[in-house]
């Protein structure tokens, strides 16, 4: 399939996903410990962890402001979702040179997968840019830092939920091999 | 100009990163005054008919529970028709009690008049800082900004985006919207949500010598710029000294499931615009 349908795809059925599933149910972490925060897990940023090694800054910084604002339209919160992706979109090319062995460049027509770069750089490369993505977007929406250990409860728990949605999301989705490049 | 054109070059990714960054924060700044913004809000027309679709396939599996709030509410109200009617015949054998032809109170039964339209809960959400409920009505069916949201159960909300076809509404689980509450000895103070669960609410800056039972009612007060009186909120849980201060407040269990919302009415007051056109009155003159 053609790379730009793939993507496009993919855009629609994360943003699906989280806004008419995830966004439903209200996880509080374990049974019901009172005081403990309620939490979404979110897994749309997913879409641009797996864009092709080679997308520029540009278009990735272009497509993390759609997609935010996407999931802001459904959700009300207008500019704060597009805030988080717009940052993760603009820091994936450090994190992936920091995390790949060879240069960038030389990935050239593959995408960052478990396939491509193995399960655990992968799942650090995911987790680093999905607990940002929570510790700005939630930053942002309770706009106070009084309860410091509240917000970072709220973070820590959220992204420990996306990243298990995300590996269940990268079981069932994509193809499992043991071909590594 | 050429070291100029290489500036921007080189910096192209960090300016188009602060440049969105910039529009995120103008955005965000937007949705905190009230105005603006109907287009990135679940009432825009994509949005809206993604929930609508959605709704029309769940709304199956809750018919059964609304139906018994249906059934129940019908109660409620035949409960009230009664003791009308009751008061009614005892008129009867007392004399003739005709409101309308008193000519003192007749403008006041004809334009306290609040105006009710249904409407079915197309999306809703209970977990995040501010709370928005979808609904599947919009300006072509008459909804306005600002218009009252309740339910057969209680109080829903305050409507604050409109389309043409949807509408989204600020639930009362949100930090941005307090209600103006009475409870049953007449005291009025301000219901506001602290986050946290969906169905509890808090009553703060209450006098301290006002007593509450467990249980007491907490209704809307006819202070309240959108609500209509005596609309219920919930009811009491307990009361709590504030040890700085002579205040106590009062957490409420409100009356209205919030995740399980699925009618709703959308209640129009005919006479808010008359009432804060005189009150913006008031405060120009202090100026």
């Amino acid at each position: 399939m053609n790379v730009y349908i793939r993507n496009i795809l993919r855009f629609c059925v994360l943003v699906l996903l989280q806004v008419l599933i995830l966004n439903k149910i209200v996880l509080r972490w374990w049974a019901e410990p009172t005081g403990f925060p309620v939490f979404v897990p979110y897994i749309y940023p997913l879409f641009l962890f797996l864009l092709p090694f080679e997308t520029p800054v540009w278009a990735m910084l272009f497509c993390g402001f759609a997609l935010g604002i996407s999931v802001d339209t459904f959700t009300n919160t207008a500019g704060m979702h597009a805030f988080a992706t717009v940052l993760i979109a603009y820091l994936r090319t450090n994190v992936l040179t920091a995390l790949l062995p060879r240069n960038l460049s030389e990935y050239s027509g593959l995408q960052p997968s478990t396939r491509n770069m193995g399960w655990s750089p992968f799942l650090v490369y995911t987790g680093f840019l999905l607990l940002l993505h929570h510790l700005v977007f939630f930053s942002i929406e309770l706009w106070n830092l009084t309860n410091l250990g509240h917000l970072l409860l709220k973070t820590f728990a959220s992204t420990v939920t996306s990243l298990l949605f995300v590996v269940a999301y990268l079981l069932l989705f994509t193809r499992q091999d043991n071909a590594r490049v | 100009m050429r070291n100029f054109i290489f500036f921007i070059r080189r910096f192209f990714n960090l300016i188009l990163f602060l440049g969105l960054e910039i529009t995120c924060i103008v955005l965000i700044q937007r949705t905190g005054t009230m105005q603006g913004n109907d287009i990135i809000s679940s009432a825009n027309a994509v949005s809206g008919l993604v929930y609508k679709k959605q709704s029309d396939v769940v709304y199956y599996f809750g018919l059964r529970r609304m139906n018994d709030s249906l059934l129940r509410e019908n109660a409620n109200l035949r409960k009230m028709i009664s003791g009308y009617s009751s008061i009614d015949t005892l008129a009867d054998s007392v004399g003739i009690v005709d409101i309308p032809a008193t000519d003192s109170t007749r403008h006041i039964v004809r334009f306290s008049d609040y105006i009710y339209r249904t409407a079915r809960v197309i999306n809703n959400s209970t977990n995040a800082t501010d709370n928005y409920i979808t609904l599947n009505r919009g300006s072509d069916d008459g909804i306005g900004r600002n218009m009252a949201v309740i339910s057969g159960t209680g109080v829903v909300g305050r409507v604050e985006h409109v389309s043409r076809h949807f509408s989204s509404v600020l639930s009362v689980l949100s930090g941005k919207q307090k209600v103006s509450a009475r409870l049953k000895d007449g005291t009025n103070g301000l219901v506001i949500w602290e986050g946290g669960n969906a169905s509890t609410l808090v009553m703060v800056d209450v006098p301290q010598q006002v007593v509450v039972k467990k249980g007491d009612s907490v209704v809307t007060s006819s202070y309240s710029l959108y609500f209509p009186p005596g609309v219920l909120i919930g009811t009491v849980i307990k009361a709590e000294q504030v040890k700085k201060n002579t205040l106590q407040r009062i957490y409420i269990k409100s009356s209205t499931d919030f995740s399980r919302l699925q009618y709703v009415y959308v209640v129009e007051n005919k006479m808010s615009k008359e009432k804060n056109t005189l009150e913006s009155q008031n405060t120009e003159g202090k100026k």
